[in-house]
């Protein structure tokens, strides 16, 4: 495929943003700043990042607990994000909700449980109200290959494919699920892709460090999707660069294999390919990271200065 | 005009689905078949595909999918055939329903409405004869409506599509038949305010569903005895009005709880703790709470009809209150 340089350097942009948060959250997790468990998503990126450049206006999305970063490409700023991870007043839900639940309905976020896959079916609701409303667009709904063995993602695929909902379902395949390798659970090699033929759906599986490939097959699939076909499965194969949480020595995977795949680094096969075709050079590489750094810990410092809801907005929003 | 409980469900659903295009239901066997119990027969061929349709037997998808189509702008009103289901579906309804909104923020607003079949219904057993609205009282979020008479399903279930929070509302299968008054004109009921379905003053007996008729029965028998007997029903559990509870225990300083699910952990342990912390001052002796007993329901119906409370049962529980 062809590509305009603008085209490139967007995905890149986005790619680099979900890097630096996604490191920017270890590093705040590590210094005990933020509550509870984190997912780091790193090594994860390109699954994201090429899956939504196909995203067209008015799309609706349910996103994952790995690669959080994922919030603020599609609208929620990092105070914003930031400040709901870090347990303060000016997050989306004033802390209550936490770093799995970095969302906003304005930006057509349809929120995410941590429940891994109780939220599956969102998307679908998501699409029959497009449908219902004869709107051409449609949702993606993200899941990891642990969560693709869990029931309602079956259930979800098929009533999304008897009623040729508009979903893209996205299996970013990490090869974990907490400790437990793909290969332990799922009977078939692609958790996410070879399910697709049960449903009578069309499927893809994308080198996930990649993040061109993983936008082709996301492209082809959103084509048939926005052509009005029914739903489709694409499947990104890349690899957990962390623990299932911070604090996980990961002593069930082996640490050469690790090595090797964190050498399939997708920000830098952008780079590269990037400064070989010009596009950029060295120095300005340097300044992006930098700006996007400089942005995080702007954002960051926002919400450590922020207010904590107080004991007497605990119920607030419970009930409309 | 007389109309049956059955009826009067069909008739609030109708009705909305007349006065708002963004209500739809969805749910197993509701659409060409009209549900098992007959109560949307008619309206596929009213409202058409679009707002009238079967899902597949997949609860964990299509609560997912009415969760996700209503915070999208819809405003699904869901049947999941049978309560004993819900708990298919019990994370979706459990964590995601009723959490959403306080989880992710305000904007996240779940307009949406989960109607079931519930209760004992003759040899039904085990599976298909729960009372579980004890566990969705313990999950804060969702609203949870248990109306026992043909007025209160139709004002409290037109009042449920209307809210902007996610209501569980419980139908018992052995009331679809039953009739009563419905007026013609509309009304709506509004969530936590309980009903005197008999006055009286010397005990008061919270009943929901089902059971209320058996207190009134209980209550018509006792009066012959001399003992007048109030009956309230809550009609909501959450919001529960306590209020009218206080209000009716400040006449008969007595309280008795009816209900047909298992006793342990039920809505009468609820309500019995509920009064002894916040009405102990009302009440001249303990909570009684008359429930079903700790089993599964059991196939055979004499041993059914055993399990569950029934008039006399109650009857004779609140002559040993004196």
């Amino acid at each position: 495929m062809e590509y305009s340089n603008e085209f490139l350097m967007k995905l890149y942009e986005e790619l680099l943003r979900c890097r630096l948060f996604e490191k920017k959250l270890v590093d705040t997790y590590a210094l005990g700043k933020i509550p509870g468990h984190i997912h780091s998503g790193l090594g994860g990126e390109a699954c994201y990042v090429g899956t939504l450049a196909t995203r067209q206006q008015g799309d609706y999305f349910k996103n994952s607990h790995r690669c959080i970063a994922v919030a603020n490409l599609l609208g929620v700023s990092l105070e914003t994000a930031f400040s709901e991870i870090m347990a303060k007043r000016t997050g989306n839900a004033g802390g209550r909700g936490g770093v799995n639940h970095v969302s906003q309905l304005k930006y057509n976020m349809l929120g995410f449980s941590a429940t891994l896959a109780c939220d599956i079916g969102l998307a679908g609701g998501a699409a029959m109200r497009l449908q219902y409303d004869g709107i051409d667009n449609m949702a993606y709904t993200f899941y990891g290959d642990g969560t693709a063995n869990r029931g309602p993602v079956h259930e979800a695929m098929n009533l999304a494919a008897v009623w040729k909902l508009p979903v893209l379902f996205v299996c970013d395949n990490n090869q974990f699920g907490i400790s437990t390798h793909v290969s332990q659970g799922s009977s078939v090699p692609n958790p996410g892709a070879d399910r697709a033929g049960a449903y009578g759906m069309p499927s893809e599986v994308a080198d996930g460090t990649d993040v061109l490939a993983v936008y082709e097959a996301a492209k082809r699939l959103t084509d048939h999707i926005r052509a009005g076909k029914g739903p489709a499965v694409l499947e990104c194969k890349n690899y957990r660069w962390r623990g299932h949480f911070e604090g996980d020595q990961t002593p069930y995977r082996d640490k050469a294999v690790t090595e090797e795949w964190m050498k399939k680094d997708s920000v830098a096969k952008m780079e590269k390919l990037l400064l070989d075709k010009k596009i950029i050079d060295q120095a300005a590489i340097d300044n992006m990271y930098q700006q996007i750094d400089d942005e995080m810990e702007r954002a960051i410092a926002f919400a450590e200065a922020s207010p904590a809801i107080t004991p007497e907005e605990i119920y607030d929003n419970l009930y409309v | 005009m007389l109309v049956t409980f059955a009826q009067a469900v069909g008739d609030a659903m109708r009705e909305e689905m007349r006065r708002d295009d963004r209500i739809l239901i969805f749910g197993e066997d509701i659409a060409e078949f009209g549900n098992i119990f007959g109560i949307t027969r008619g309206m596929l061929e009213e409202f058409g595909s679009k707002r009238v349709r079967n899902t597949p037997i997949s609860e964990m998808a299509f609560i997912g999918a009415a969760m996700g189509a209503a915070e999208t702008g819809l405003r699904p009103c869901v049947e999941l055939m049978y309560s004993d289901f819900s708990l298919v579906a019990f994370a979706e309804i459990y964590h995601c329903i009723a959490k959403w909104r306080y989880m992710h923020g305000p904007e996240y607003k779940l307009p949406l409405v989960i109607r079931s079949a519930m209760g004992s219904s003759f040899g039904a057993t085990g599976e298909h004869s729960n009372c579980l609205e004890s566990l969705y009282m313990h999950s804060p979020g969702l609203l949870v409506a248990s109306p026992s008479t043909a007025y209160d399903a139709k004002g409290l279930l037109k009042e449920a599509i209307r809210n902007d929070n996610p209501v569980m509302f419980f139908e018992h299968k052995q009331l679809y038949k039953t009739k009563g008054e419905v007026p013609e004109e509309e009304y709506t009921i509004p969530f936590g305010v309980a009903d005197i379905k008999r006055e009286g003053s010397d005990v008061t007996i919270i009943a929901i569903g089902l059971m209320v008729g058996r207190a009134l029965e209980a209550a018509e028998a006792l009066a012959k005895e001399g003992i007048s007997v109030e009956v309230l029903d809550p009609r909501t559990l959450v919001p529960f009005d306590k209020e009218a509870v206080r209000k009716s225990l400040s006449k008969t300083h007595r309280a008795m709880v009816v209900e047909e699910s298992n006793k342990t952990s039920g809505v009468g342990a609820e309500l019995a703790a509920m009064m002894q912390e916040e009405m102990y001052d009302e009440l001249d002796g303990p909570v009684v709470r008359v429930a079903a007993l700790d089993v599964p329901l059991p196939y055979n119906i004499e041993l059914e009809k055993y399990a569950i409370p029934d008039a006399e049962q109650i009857a004779a529980a609140i002559r040993k209150m004196f």
